[in-house]
């Protein structure tokens, strides 16, 4: 238990980046994951916004940070959709808040929590955007959770890759 | 009260950015008529303005990956492609000169038809003009089939347009900007396109599930509709025009909710999932474009008198069948009569012939060795009683009734013919009303 927690010295650090990343990053998700379905079709299970939200929403541990970055990925892929603009946004909105706020707490740096914050926020995600759906604006939407689950392991797979290679994109003293 | 604040700013600031949103989410979806929720079709001058910043954004670069990688892939294809490229010329060239005969033989047909139409009142709509456009993005989401193509308004887009590619539709323009347009695909879930079912001539109305699978629902059960029967878009719903082909029956399943219907599963003949190039339609009339009327002309002037003659032989064909019944058995198999094979492709309704010039081969009559009374062309009989009654009782129906058998026609008939026009059964089959098609 005490490995999941985070010392004092973690609790204070902050990660940094060059400001060329956290604009490129960011937009450089929101076109692969608009391209890539053509080349993988049917089978793109994952999410690359989300993953990226949730990264540096841990990485900066600043649930204010990650709000606003979620916020901003979900518009962007809204703003792409044929949907109504803020259903994915509100979506990620949470996960941003969610990521950083636990982000401040356990050690983020551990493969195995990396893998399993992903999976779970990705359901969380999905259960936002299918609520937000039905409920708040009272829509018809047919749902294949069998998609989402599969979307979730893809996005933890991915952040498995991800998520040390954006590492060394960081600054360090 | 600045402590709360700044306590709980990170929560607040939360509150802020989700109410935000949910304010922005309430001006885009209204309450319609049926009492039902639904999102505006038509994107306000904000969100339409949002949506254009996004496409701004994502476009460029989409752009040049695409073009990237068609230029890394063309070096290798065109390579390729040399290798075998005189073979493919030459069955190109022979598959042109079989279209060309067909065109030229089934052209006086569709003459009549438009003439017929005329009469009714109906106005076929022919595709006038299409741009091709390149697809180079997506929505990125699971929940939105929709997909971008590099021409916008400026290459004469506008909303509603139909896109198709030559294997079948894909779906329509929802959206456009300068230079680029967002393309609703069929296999969305709040997509809809009328379509008919080749053979049974049932109507539904074709949409996308959650998975991106595409069905037509609320059908009444009817035991006809079987797997592989064709799918055409059925010229209703004022985007596609009528008798495009949409896919094929992939399976029938029951309607959870309902006992009475059925869901129809279709493959899409497109493949949507990996669009490349499309066609836009962007004008249909009610006569055929300059280069369709250019290439029929061109068709007749090469194949018409070709095209006629094989016509007037069956034509022959088909009297001499209708005037030597007993030339065929009718209860033979089919595809001993008349050396045309009764499951030749061509005989199917609906499908294309395969060898449109083949003519059916009649069986040469031999001359009799003893010629009796019942030889054609023998004295007739003067009156009924010179028959003694057991040779009355051994006469068969077939010989005692002048007419002949409906079999005999439709093994001779032209495979041509059976391609173009429905079988007597099909036309049966077109009489049942089709169930009223939903709202989708």
């Amino acid at each position: 238990m005490s490995a999941l927690r985070a010392n004092l010295r973690r609790d204070m650090e902050i990660h940094q980046y060059p400001v060329l990343v956290y604009t490129l990053v960011p937009l450089a998700a929101l076109v692969l994951q608009a391209w890539l379905p053509r080349m993988l079709g049917r089978y793109t299970f994952f999410d690359l916004p989300l993953v990226v939200t949730v990264y540096f929403a841990l990485g900066r541990r600043s649930p204010i940070q990650g709000t606003l970055t979620g916020a901003a990925m979900g518009l962007f892929e809204d703003a792409l959709s044929h949907h109504a603009i803020g259903v994915n946004g509100l979506a990620k909105t949470v996960a941003g808040f969610l990521a950083a706020s636990v982000g401040i707490r356990i050690d983020v740096e551990n493969i195995t929590i990396r893998l399993m914050l992903n999976f779970l926020l990705s359901l969380v995600a999905s259960a936002i955007y299918v609520s937000v759906y039905r409920v708040l604006l009272g829509l018809e939407l047919e749902w294949s959770w069998y998609n989402e689950l599969f979307m979730a392991i893809g996005n933890s797979l991915v952040a498995l890759v991800m998520f040390p290679l954006l590492d060394r994109l960081q600054i360090r003293d | 009260m600045d402590s709360f604040f700044i306590r709980y700013r990170n929560l607040v600031v939360l509150l802020v950015v989700l109410l935000a949103q949910i304010i922005g989410l309430a001006v885009q979806v209204r309450r319609v008529h049926t009492g039902s929720n639904s999102i505006d079709p038509q994107d306000g001058q904000g969100v339409r303005l949002i949506r254009l910043w996004a496409n701004s954004l994502v476009s460029p670069p989409e752009r040049l990956i695409h073009s990237s990688k068609l230029g890394t892939n063309s070096l290798w294809q065109n390579y390729l492609d040399l290798r075998h490229v005189r073979e493919e010329n030459h069955d190109l060239q022979k598959t042109i000169d079989r279209l060309r005969l067909e065109q030229a033989a089934l052209l006086e047909d569709a003459r009549q038809g438009q003439r017929l139409q005329a009469l009714l009142g109906f106005q076929q709509k022919y595709i006038y003009k299409t741009v091709a456009a390149q697809a180079i993005g997506t929505s990125g989401s699971e929940q939105s089939h929709v997909f971008y193509l590099d021409k916008g308004s400026a290459d004469g887009l506008a909303r509603d347009m139909a896109v198709i590619t030559p294997e079948g539709i894909v779906g329509k323009v929802r959206d456009v900007f300068p230079h680029s347009a967002q393309v609703l695909a069929i296999n969305d879930q709040t997509s809809g396109a009328g379509v008919i079912l080749e053979s049974t001539r049932i109507r539904g109305i074709l949409r996308g599930n959650a998975v991106g699978e595409l069905q037509v629902v609320g059908i009444l059960a009817d035991q006809r509709i079987k797997a592989g029967e064709k799918v055409l878009t059925a010229g209703g719903d004022q985007i596609f025009p009528r008798g495009l082909p949409v896919g094929e029956v992939e399976k029938v399943v029951r309607d959870p909710d309902r006992d009475a219907f059925i869901d129809i599963f279709i493959k899409p003949a497109a493949r949507l999932d990996q669009l490349d190039e499309v066609l836009v339609i962007t004008s249909t009339q009610s006569s055929f474009s300059p280069e369709q009327q250019q290439d029929l002309a061109t068709s007749q002037e090469l194949k018409g008198p070709e095209a006629e003659a094989i016509k007037e032989q069956r034509k022959a064909s088909q009297i001499m069948a209708e005037r030597l019944p007993g030339l065929t058995d009718p209860n033979a198999p089919a595809a001993n009569q008349g050396g045309v094979p009764a499951t030749a492709p061509a005989t199917q309704a609906g499908q294309a012939p395969a060898t449109p010039a083949v003519v059916p081969q009649l069986p040469k009559v031999l001359p009799p060795q003893h010629p009796d009374r019942f030889t054609p062309g023998s004295a007739p009989v003067s009156a009924p009683d010179a028959i003694p009654d057991s040779a009355t009782d051994a006469i068969p129906d077939s010989a005692t009734d002048a007419k002949p058998k409906p079999k005999v026609k439709a093994t001779i008939s032209a495979p041509g013919s059976a391609g173009a026009k429905p079988s007597p059964k099909t036309q049966t089959n077109t009489t049942k009303p089709a169930k009223p098609p939903e709202n989708p």
